[in-house]
């Protein structure tokens, strides 16, 4: 499966090397050294398939259930994170991020109500702290967002 | 000429302001080293943004102290719990642990600091002599010889890193197919941007390292629930203890032979692109048992059981940025992280950075030196604040340590396409780590890609004659050495139990003659006169001990 996976991006990106603009200076092309590393990569995606194919079928394949269980914290933190970066611009680093810290903290954390205080105020503190030392003492502007009214 | 830059670089590095930088960077190193998890390239990885607004002489100087405290802190957890703090300190648990648990925890910590702290200062002069000479030696190579050192580079990160050498191939092809997104540096063409403006720009190389490395590793250490609710460590038979500065001095230099060997073999693995700290430990401790009068009282907390993986694993951080410095060539995932800390502050390392930069390269060079002394100074406090972090548990320190990552690469360039690129290198390096790709491969490849074509376009733009890669000595030494390390898996797997194994260090000695016989001097045609005489005797011993393996 990862094998194939492999060969389907090299044919993308062997085809996305037709859209590379031909230049008619420079010694190699800016087609050629892409194109190389895709063949040397389909030969190894090849050699990962045939030996994939020759190791047999995996019996201890696990269940999708069991599979989303496993993943359940990764996935919890990249859809959070994906959250967080899409309402960048609207909500700024400062409260973005803060409520990105709480909702992982709370999703990763114990269940329950008893510790939603100890996490709000892990990312305040958190992201708060960072926030000010970016903004006031490094002078990095860090994202504002549309909807927070200005400090 | 060495002296005087050295003086002059002590004069850059010693005020109170630089100091006083590099005392929390090593801090933080120390505290980051020691905690299971969180590693040394996090560590550097965190610090690199509250560096930007620095001079490069500040910035570098802390980024050293955060590099050299990372090295030293693993042993802190080693030594009280058992559990290293970083790969680079597995052994010394070995014997480490034994020694706190009979009672003297005050001298195991003792022996483990200050084996590092003199395996750093022998690394640190090596590093101020050696590293020159390399940069010299680096200035022979054309584009050819720089061409097959990256392929030697990759062959062996990828031979090193996995059990799986297909995967560790495609993991750097991966990387090095990264590298091509964005505008081609040769020719100014945007290259695989699907029709996305940002990316016709490429990705900003840190966002890429950080992704792929800390995301991914930060999502590896919350997968099982249960063990990220729990506290870092089972502290509680942990305690603060009098480190006996003293007696682990004395013991550590009356057995200064496995000292100054410990030293010499991290250097040399360190020296090496691929082999980083976690090799040299696991190979200094083997030597140290191997050359032991006593070899039967390791891992029951024998005092060179300790000295010889720390004196090596700080030993190779010296060696490391001698390559790193010298030519350019990052040797593991942290100089790589170092090397792009580097490229912030508009240092550029190649063959003539030293002779060109003296003050900032020795600048550097110092730092590592005087981070040592620090390190000492610092352990005592360092040990009671990890006794605190350790009772965190790790999925607090995930959420914002991510956070803190996103900040960190959005300061680079104050856009937020890198923290787009942090996510989306995130996902795919906890895919291919999950897959079992090795990551180190890849991003060495995402480093080294560029350097790879545009030496590949410089060697075919000054002559069309391919095998000029196989007629240079440089070239040629690079392209059989990158042979045999794509074998090196093999010949480990079966060493002394198959009987082609016998022959694969002679075959390496004389075939390596070869190249470095061509090479111009006095010096280098007598090493391969050398290499030829002792292999081709390995190999009669050998044969006419009819090729006798163990097994």
């Amino acid at each position: 499966m990862v094998a194939l996976v492999l060969l389907l991006g090299c044919g993308v990106f062997f085809w996305a090397t037709f859209q590379i603009q031909e230049t008619n200076y420079g010694t190699l092309s800016s087609r050629v050294w892409p194109r190389l590393l895709l063949g040397l990569l389909t030969v190894f995606s090849l050699g990962l398939l045939a030996q994939a194919v020759a190791r047999g079928r995996d019996e201890t394949a696990k269940p999708t259930g069991s599979w989303l269980s496993r993943y359940r914290n990764a996935l919890w933190c990249y859809g959070l994170f994906a959250l967080f970066l899409l309402s960048l611009p609207y909500l700024g680093m400062l409260v973005g991020g803060a409520l990105f810290v709480f909702a992982c903290l709370t999703a990763l954390g114990e269940p329950g109500w008893r510790r939603v205080p100890l996490h709000a105020a892990i990312a305040l503190v958190s992201v708060g702290a960072m926030w000010a030392i970016f903004t006031f003492a490094l002078r990095v502007f860090l994202p504002e967002g549309e909807w927070i009214p200005r400090i | 000429m060495i002296l005087e830059n050295v003086f002059s670089a002590f004069g850059a590095v010693l005020n109170f302001e630089t100091l006083a930088l590099m005392t929390v960077g090593v801090t933080a190193g120390l505290i980051a080293g020691s905690i299971p998890g969180f590693t040394i390239t996090m560590a550097v990885v965190l610090t690199l943004p509250f560096t930007f607004g620095l001079s490069a002489v500040d910035g570098l100087a802390t980024m050293i102290g955060v590099f050299v405290g990372g090295l030293s802190g693993g042993l802190m957890s080693g030594m009280l719990t058992g559990i290293p703090g970083t790969p680079s300190s597995v052994a010394t648990t070995f014997d480490g642990f034994p020694l706190a648990r009979s009672g003297k925890p005050g001298l195991a910590l003792g022996l483990g600091v200050w084996s590092s702290f003199f395996g750093g200062i022998i690394s640190a002069v090596l590093l101020v002599t050696l590293a020159p000479q390399l940069a010299r030696v680096g200035l022979e190579f054309g584009p050819w010889d720089y061409f097959s050192l990256v392929l030697f580079a990759l062959t062996i990160t990828a031979s090193l890193a996995g059990e799986n050498l297909l995967k560790g191939i495609i993991a750097g092809i991966l990387g090095l197919l990264v590298a091509t997104i964005g505008e081609d540096e040769i020719n100014g063409v945007a290259r695989f941007s699907f029709g996305i403006e940002d990316l016709k720009q490429g990705f900003a190389f840190l966002p890429v390292l950080v992704g792929l490395f800390a995301f991914s590793q930060l999502l590896s250490d919350v997968q099982d629930s249960a063990k990220a609710r729990l506290p870092l460590m089972d502290a509680g038979r942990a305690k603060a203890v009098k480190v006996e500065h003293l007696t682990a001095i004395k013991t550590v230099l009356g057995r200064w032979a496995n000292l100054v060997r410990s030293a010499l073999i991290g250097v040399f693995t360190g020296l090496l692109p691929a082999a980083g700290g976690s090799i040299s430990n696991i190979l200094a401790y083997d030597q140290a048992k191997k050359a032991s009068k006593t070899p039967e009282d390791f891992g029951k907390g024998t005092a060179d059981g300790i000295i010889a993986p720390e004196a090596s694993n700080n030993a190779t951080a010296g060696g490391a940025l001698i390559t790193m410095m010298a030519l350019g060539i990052p040797g593991d995932v942290v100089t790589a992280i170092m090397l792009g800390a580097l490229l912030i502050h508009n240092v550029q390392p190649s063959p003539s950075f030293i002779g060109d930069n003296p003050e900032l390269a020795y600048a550097i060079f110092i730092a590592f030196f005087l981070a040592h002394f620090i390190m000492i100074a610092m352990q005592a406090f360092c040990l009671r604040a990890f006794l605190l972090v350790v009772r965190i548990p790790m999925y607090r320190l995930a959420a914002v340590i991510l956070i803190y990552c996103a900040i960190g690469v959005f300061a680079l360039n104050n856009v937020t396409f890198d923290i787009w690129t942090l996510f989306v290198f995130g996902i795919l390096g906890y895919v291919l780590k999950t897959l079992g790709f090795p990551l180190a491969p890849m991003i060495l490849g995402v480093v080294l890609g560029h350097i790879a074509e545009l030496n590949l376009s410089r060697a075919l733009a000054i002559s069309d004659d391919v095998f000029l890669f196989v007629t240079r000595p440089w070239s040629l030494f690079f392209l059989i050495v990158a042979a045999f390390s794509l074998v090196f898996p093999w010949y480990q797997a079966k060493r002394g139990r198959e009987k082609w194994t016998l022959a694969y260090i002679p075959l390496l000695m004389i075939a390596v003659a070869l190249p470095i016989f061509l090479m111009e001097g006095w010096l280098r045609p007598i090493l391969a006169g050398a290499l030829l005489a002792g292999g081709a005797a390995l190999l009669v011993k050998r044969a006419r001990g009819g090729w006798a393996v163990e097994g």
